[in-house]
């Protein structure tokens, strides 16, 4: 992730409370002049004040933390950065120290309610080195006026381009006015928001322009994850249906990308332009409407580079998923099953949480393998499920034996194996999403 | 012992920068794609080995000479590429593949703030060795597959040191004739470094391709790199060279390795310079191959894009990195060309008529017929 402009201030305290208004100040005022309105810094100091109220309640006072409040263009970022000890990973599941039967109890907890203010929110644990929760919150953006879209007609001759911000928003009305909701990401609605992804690198994009300056279609990618690039479109508008311009615009993307360290390209939101021939249909995620229905679109792949094969840990209950997936996607590996042995294991394991309330998603990782595993997860769908978040994931990286663990709990608990992402993670992630496959 | 701050240790060009992962041993890739053989079609190696002398060397090499220095500059190697080419021996450098040249010059000529001028759709390590120096790569987009002359000469400016041609392309086979290279340099006029890579020099029959080596004279802003790893079948020994205007490689040699090429690789190399039969009967097999595999390509229907060198390129109509997978449970290893920027394409090394038929089979079955890309 290239992000230019970006600026960052940071603070070091000790987990202290007496620290807390020099934090929560801190962070308001440096959201302010990192380009958040009053209204937004307002929430995002409301989350860390929980998060930092909740670090003193279970570290000693003598812990540092360190915050970080970095600008993004269209968002604020606000880091925790600070050491834990393994006994206290556990304070991290969301669902920790409380019982989630207690409604008095649930009000204390201070992860979830930070999260409640904020578009994005994730606890990162990595074992040895710490924990790093992050907040992202947007700045505000006027919808997108539709009454403006200017008319698209065939472009005769084209040429790829970056685009500038005023073509960009004009990208963004076009697609808005073109596509079905379904399948347009949710900041085509704010072309200014995608104005701001684009200026400082969070995404790119390619348009095809007649040689007047006319837009005939366009492509945006940006990556999620370390290792994977999201693309959304090609966008055509009102094109010959033999158009050479998708090809173009994917190849265009495709060239970019070509010498990075991305290992593959998904396409999430396929449209009917999408050169299906570069891709291969990698399985179906459950899309929800704004109207609250669901739909099940395929999710578009294709390999970066040459597959060198590897070996993976699978539990016995997802072997023939995966076998069935490796076979159909002729990717060469080798399934290691993991076999329970009596071994003693920790008792308590520990998930992260990623909520992306923009997108209404929610992401489960695993984090420490434990004998509450079931139990764990359990209570934290309970948690989620009054958050009136529409999906919810789960993944799971097969170069961790222990995180297959978890695959018994992750099928009675009502997730379905949907997809998986080849050396996504350190190796394949296999992602779970919460309820049966829509039609 | 705390770890090292990476973060502030490490210039931010190699920060952003991605290392080269090459592909894992056969016997792993085998095992893995449970193929019971492979067919080496990715890295343009000859088939045939190395010529006739070059075997006798490898073959006598006496197990004592492994405890003994080799000559650190190659000095019988070179004084033979001179004595071919009617040039001085101080007009060579010999390195470890014609890959470790290329960053003698880029050392030698770059600094903060330089860029180096070469196309988008070409052999990659040019731009990479650039771009993990921390100095720009501009990178010209081919025109109907070959390097775009005007183009180039456009987006040189004062900081532009190096333009680096690759003659014939790699991937494409395309190539500049005499009379289009000249006129390049004398556009050039001096002013920039002329690097013409003729790593697959040897495979070219025609008539009108420039002796790069032989224009050195005329042209002293020009250096020319050439391999044993492909015509000679030495890619395993490593061992490439450079050779230009005597001012010129003396300044490259400043940067330059000594002793990184092996006393083995050298010997061989030097014997495998007579042998104009092993030639031959490389150019004989690679003429046959291609020959078939584009008869096969057009019953399959199947676009493809060749002209010199021992390779050629095929749209297919899957993804390449797809088609790879499914030609390595096949025994068949190509190169994608994602990362040359060519999505979709393959490049098939031209190799005995044995691989060319089990490259031809196992790509009939990948590819339904009259599925056209
Ligand atoms: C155009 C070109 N130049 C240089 C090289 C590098 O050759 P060597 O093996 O001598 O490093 C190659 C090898 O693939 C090549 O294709």
């Amino acid at each position: 992730m290239n992000l230019k402009n970006n600026r960052e201030v940071f603070l070091s305290v000790a987990a202290d409370s007496v620290f807390l208004p020099l934090v929560t100040s801190f962070v308001e005022n440096g959201a302010v002049a990192l380009g958040l309105g009053r209204a937004e810094a307002m929430s995002l100091t409301l989350a860390t004040e929980e998060i930092f109220s909740y670090l003193c309640r279970i570290a000693s006072p003598d812990e540092m933390v360190e915050i970080r409040c970095s600008g993004g263009g269209y968002y604020v970022r606000a880091v925790f950065l600070f050491s834990v000890e393994d006994f206290n990973m556990r304070a991290f599941n969301l669902t920790t120290t409380v019982s989630v039967d207690d409604e008095a109890s649930l009000e204390e907890m201070g992860l979830l309610i930070a999260s409640r203010t904020v578009e994005r929110f994730q606890v990162l644990i990595e074992r040895g080195k710490g924990v790093q929760l992050t907040l992202i919150k947007e700045k505000k953006y006027p919808s997108s006026d539709e009454e403006t879209v200017p008319k698209a007609r065939p472009l005769k001759e084209f040429s790829i381009q970056e685009p500038n911000p005023e073509e960009m928003k004009l990208l963004a009305l076009l697609v808005g006015s073109h596509y079905q909701d379904l399948i347009t990401p949710e900041f085509f609605e704010y072309p200014g928001k995608f104005v701001d992804m684009l200026e400082s690198g969070e995404c790119r994009a390619a348009l095809a322009l007649a040689p007047d300056g006319h837009l005939g279609g366009g492509i945006v990618w940006r990556w999620t994850g370390l290792k994977t690039v999201e693309c959304f479109g090609p966008y055509l508008f009102n094109q010959d249906p033999d158009s050479s311009i998708p090809e173009s615009l994917l190849e265009n993307c495709l060239g970019a990308i070509a010498k990075t360290h991305a290992v593959g390209l998904i396409n999430r939101y396929p449209t009917d332009d999408l050169p299906k021939e570069h891709f291969e249909p990698l399985g179906s995620l459950t899309i929800f409407n704004k109207d609250g229905s669901t739909a099940s679109l395929t999710a578009y792949f294709r390999q970066m580079q040459e597959d060198p094969g590897t070996a993976v840990w699978s539990h016995p209950e997802l072997e023939g998923f995966l076998q069935g997936e490796f076979s159909r996607l002729v990717l060469p590996r080798e399934i290691r099953l993991v076999k329970d042995l009596g071994e003693t294991k920790t008792r308590f394991s520990v998930l992260s949480t990623e909520f992306d309330r923009s997108r209404n998603v929610v992401t489960l990782r695993p984090i420490r393998p434990g004998m509450d595993a079931g139990t764990n997860l359990a209570n934290h769908l309970t948690l989620l499920s009054r958050e009136s978040l529409r999906s919810v994931f789960f993944e799971m990286d097969l170069a961790e034996p222990w995180h297959t663990e978890f695959t018994p709990a992750l099928l009675k608990h009502g997730f379905t194996p949907r997809i998986v992402l080849p050396y996504a993670g350190k190796s394949d992630i296999v992602i779970f999403q919460l309820g049966e496959v829509a039609e | 012992m705390n770890a090292p701050p990476l973060n502030k240790l490490v210039p931010e060009h190699i920060k952003c920068f991605e290392p080269y992962i090459p592909s894992k041993p056969d016997n792993e890739l085998i095992k893995l794609y449970g193929c019971s053989h492979l067919f080496r079609l990715n890295n343009n190696e000859n088939p045939l080995g190395p010529p006739e002398e070059a075997r006798g060397v490898i073959d006598r090499f006496p197990a004592a000479r492994a405890s003994i220095y080799p000559s650190g500059d190659a000095y019988h190697l070179r004084h033979k590429l001179a004595e071919r080419s009617g040039l001085d021996p101080e007009q060579f450098l010999v390195g470890n593949g014609a890959n470790e040249v290329i960053g003698f010059v880029i050392k030698a000529f770059c600094q903060e703030g330089d860029n180096i001028i070469t196309a988008d759709k070409t052999f990659a390590v040019y731009e990479w060795v650039a771009e993990f120096s921390g100095f720009e790569a501009r990178l010209v987009p081919l025109v109907d597959f070959g390097f775009d002359d005007e183009e180039m000469l456009d987006r040189i400016d004062e900081k532009t040191k190096i333009v680096f041609i690759c003659n014939p392309n790699n991937p494409t086979g395309s190539y500049w004739d005499e009379e289009r290279l000249r006129g390049f340099l004398r556009n050039i006029a001096g002013r920039q470094i002329v690097v013409v890579d003729e790593a697959y020099c040897e495979f070219v029959e025609k008539e009108d391709y420039p002796d790069g080596i032989g224009l050195i004279r005329e042209y002293p802003n020009l250096v020319v790199f050439r391999t044993f790893s492909k015509m000679y079948a030495l890619a395993g020994l490593r061992i490439g060279y450079l050779a230009g205007d005597r001012d010129v490689v003396d300044i490259i040699r400043r940067t330059c390795v000594v002793y990184s090429v092996n006393g083995l690789a050298q010997e061989a190399a030097l014997a495998a310079l007579n042998n104009q039969e092993h030639i031959n009967r490389t150019r004989e097999m690679v003429r046959e191959g291609k020959e078939f595999v584009a008869k096969e390509l057009d019953i399959l229907g199947l676009p493809f894009v060749h002209d010199q060198g021992n390779f050629m390129m095929i749209r297919l109509p899957m993804s390449d990195s797809l088609a790879y997978r499914k030609l390595m449970t096949q025994g068949v290893m190509v190169r994608t060309m994602t990362g040359f920027r060519f999505p979709n394409y393959i490049r098939l090394t031209i190799s005995s008529m044995e691989a060319m038929e089990a490259f031809v089979e196992a790509l009939t079955r990948i590819v339904p017929k009259g599925e056209k890309p």
